[in-house]
């Protein structure tokens, strides 16, 4: 239930910072389709009940102001825990949701004597990654120990890679909102790393104990550490929420922000513009949304060039923050005192990690295609941007579109059926497209039967709902309910001539200037047809009638 | 603690581990140093050697400091006790380094036969009950510890 409505939401994940605003827009053929521009972001079941969140244009104009003469280093810290059906170093299923405790043995639990052996899986998801972030792999890499206490970690050190990562010096391509401004960014990647993911520490009320459930202890992570190459809060989202994109593109992690499957930590740190040096760096943590993320990374850029600008930028220190969803600030959460001493040394319980040229290349021959390229390539089949970022923002989306203009279908057709009722209707009853009834090439169908005149927009609208709920071919349902659009103007007379018989008020209104009412008339004919007639057709003869008898 | 307690399968292990704690009581650099001898590819071999060695010959172990790192309480006779087993622990360390190693290429790690490799392929721990009536604060279906809200 929980997986469902994620991915619903996931769905929606346009861009990070978004109304749910819809608009309509007309197309040539006259009829209506509904486009969302964008909807929520994933994790907006919070930001929805908070609508003063949102970052206006208004409030950038306001950080402009602060921020003037200033510039901001931001990097990323991302950790994304693989989706592999056992955990990084022992043979424990490990999925979210499982009772607590119960996920676990001697290796995970850190007893005495237990050895851990690497889960082949866990370096196939590296190597996925570091290829599609470009990076340059390493062909032997190794294991380090991590040493610090925490409830949470049972070993007392987290088997991480330390200074040969195996992955290194990449780049990743993002195309940021249209509501921002749009525009096409490159990100440094300065490393990816595999390493294995901690317990959960609970703290429960005012008691005087936490609890702590190990299920996640020794669960697969990839940390990407990405150049400090981004300056404004829009750019730290939009790269977090292609990183998203990136993975649930190759498959290795669902990456799902709420469930802690992706978990951003963000630094920031401010300069005036034209200095070297970076300036003082503080670590936002907490970042449980893509939009949290804009709004903190915005929130210490103010902060950080307010203080410097009032001459009091000592006050800016190596620190820790939390994001604070209600008071939307960042909260000091602990001063560093000097780099904490993690005392790494290799693991001597795990050899190291041998590529061969084979497997590699093997990867990179099934890798897919990766977001950057897929929004390439629909820029190329001609759709806009808004169409292009839409579509490719969710793989099963992407695929849907794919598969459907594959059948020789009209690119943009296929576009506004997918992005306009389609998407309403996912959206309405929260579900995702791999859930609906409607298959692509049943799409397809219904695009090609509205083009070649077998039925009419209207009826094509109506059959579109039946097949998303309940299934079914294009073909089935016209010839079961009858459908074939009218186009003998023989027949469509004798009907426009019954309803200006049947409203002789409405001609006399008509006739007297009223013109509006041609859509009404037009409306009668229609629904006597049921839907069938054939709206050209129609309306030539409706206003040949109207107009002439007068 | 168990890493301090527990003896663990080798000696070189236990050799390991406690460099691993002494490395915290020296200068900054120290870290760097026994982080292992990958860490050592952009040095030259002179200068490892020169470094390695100021590590050992400077090194009298400060056991409290140690003891604080590994969140260990010791008594003062304890402190007594185990300063001279991890000086002696440093001193074969201190042998090890004069093995000349000039021509020999730094390896990552020292045991480099074959993957050892496991499917993804899961298997539920049989002993669970044994893990869990093993744990000292145990509050079904929790592990209870006492409250800590702040790393390091
Ligand atoms: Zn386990």
């Amino acid at each position: 239930m929980a997986s469902t409505l994620c991915r619903v939401i996931q769905f929606h994940t346009h861009h990070f910072f978004s109304s749910p605003a819809v608009l309509f827009r007309r197309n040539k053929a006259g009829m209506m389709y509904c486009t969302m521009k964008s909807t929520q972001s994933p994790d907006a079941t919070r930001e929805l009940k908070m609508p003063q969140a949102k970052v206006a244009p208004d409030n950038y104009r306001k950080l402009d102001k602060v921020t003037e003469g200033f510039e901001a280093v931001i990097g990323l810290e991302t950790h994304v825990q693989l989706n592999t059906v056992t955990k990084a170093f022992c043979s424990c299923p490990y999925s979210y949701g499982s009772q607590p405790n119960t996920n676990i043995c001697p290796v995970c639990m850190g007893l005495p004597g237990a050895l851990p052996v690497l889960n082949a899986k866990v370096i196939e998801c590296a190597v996925k990654l570091g290829l599609a972030l470009n990076c340059k792999l390493a062909f032997a890499s190794k294991f380090d120990r991590k040493q610090y206490f925490y409830p949470d970690l049972p070993k007392g050190y987290q088997i991480s890679q330390f200074d040969i990562p195996i992955a290194t010096g990449g780049y990743i391509d993002v195309d940021l909102p249209l509501e921002f401004g749009g525009g096409h960014r490159r990100f440094g990647i300065t490393r990816a790393h595999m390493e294995e993911d901690a317990g959960k520490l609970l703290h429960t009320g005012n008691s005087s104990f936490s609890q702590v459930d190990l299920n996640r202890a020794g669960v697969p992570l990839l940390e990407i550490v990405s150049e400090p190459d981004m300056r404004t809060g829009v750019e730290a989202a939009e790269y977090a929420a292609e990183i998203q994109r990136l993975v649930r593109y190759l498959g290795i992690s669902n990456g799902n922000m709420q469930e802690g499957s992706l978990r951003c930590d963000v630094n920031v740190s401010v300069r005036p513009i034209g200095q070297l040096e970076f300036g003082t760096k503080v670590e936002v943590k907490n970042l449980n949304a893509f939009s949290a993320i804009g709004r903190a990374v915005d929130y210490e850029i103010s902060r950080q060039s307010l203080l410097y600008s009032k001459g009091q930028g000592d006050e800016v220190v190596q620190e820790t923050r939390l994001w604070d969803e209600g008071s939307q600030k960042t909260v000091t959460m602990r001063k560093k005192e000097g780099l904490a001493d993690y005392r790494y040394f290799p693991e001597p319980d795990l050899p190291e990690v041998i590529l061969t040229e084979g497997y590699v290349e093997k990867i990179r021959q099934s890798l897919p295609e990766i977001p950057e390229a897929k929004r390439r390539r629909y820029e190329e089949m001609g759709l806009g941007m808004q169409d292009v970022l839409f579509l490719a923002n969710d793989i099963s989306v992407a695929n849907f579109f794919d598969t459907t203009v594959a059948k020789g279908v009209d690119v943009k057709l296929a576009a506004n059926w997918i992005m306009g009722d389609i998407a309403a209707y996912m959206k309405d009853e929260k579900v995702s497209i791999g859930e609906i009834k409607l298959t692509p090439d049943e799409l397809a169908e219904l695009i090609k039967s509205i083009k070649d005149g077998t039925i009419s927009g209207k009826i094509g609208k109506e059959i579109l709902f039946e097949l998303i709920a309940k299934g079914g071919t294009v073909k089935g349902l016209i010839k079961e309910k009858d459908l074939v659009q009218i186009t003998d103007a023989g027949e469509i007379e004798k009907m426009v001539d019954q309803v200006i018989s049947e409203n002789p008020k409405q001609v006399e209104q008509y006739r007297g200037g009223r013109t509006k009412l041609q859509g009404f008339f037009a409306g009668q004919v229609m629904k006597m047809s049921k839907g069938k007639a054939n709206p050209a057709i129609l309306n030539s003869i409706l206003l040949e009638k109207l107009n002439s008898s007068s | 603690m168990n890493n301090l307690l527990i003896p663990s399968s080798t000696a070189l292990r236990v050799g390991t581990r406690a460099l691993l704690r002494l490395s915290s009581t020296s200068a900054a650099n120290s870290n760097r140093i026994w982080i292992g001898r990958s860490a050592f590819r952009t040095q030259s071999p002179a200068r490892i050697r020169k470094l390695t060695r100021d590590f050992c010959s400077r090194s009298v172990p400060d056991v409290r400091r140690l003891a604080e790192t590994a969140r260990i309480t010791l008594t003062p006779e304890e402190i007594e006790e185990v300063g001279p087993k991890i000086q002696q622990v440093l001193d074969w360390f201190g042998q090890l380094q004069a093995v000349d190693l000039e021509n020999v290429e730094p390896a990552i790690r020292a045991d480099t036969e074959g993957d050892n490799l496991r499917d993804d392929v899961p298997e539920v721990f049989e002993n669970r009950e044994a893990i869990i009536a093993a744990i000292p604060s145990y509050e079904e279906p929790y592990i209870k510890v006492p409250k800590v809200l702040n790393k390091e």
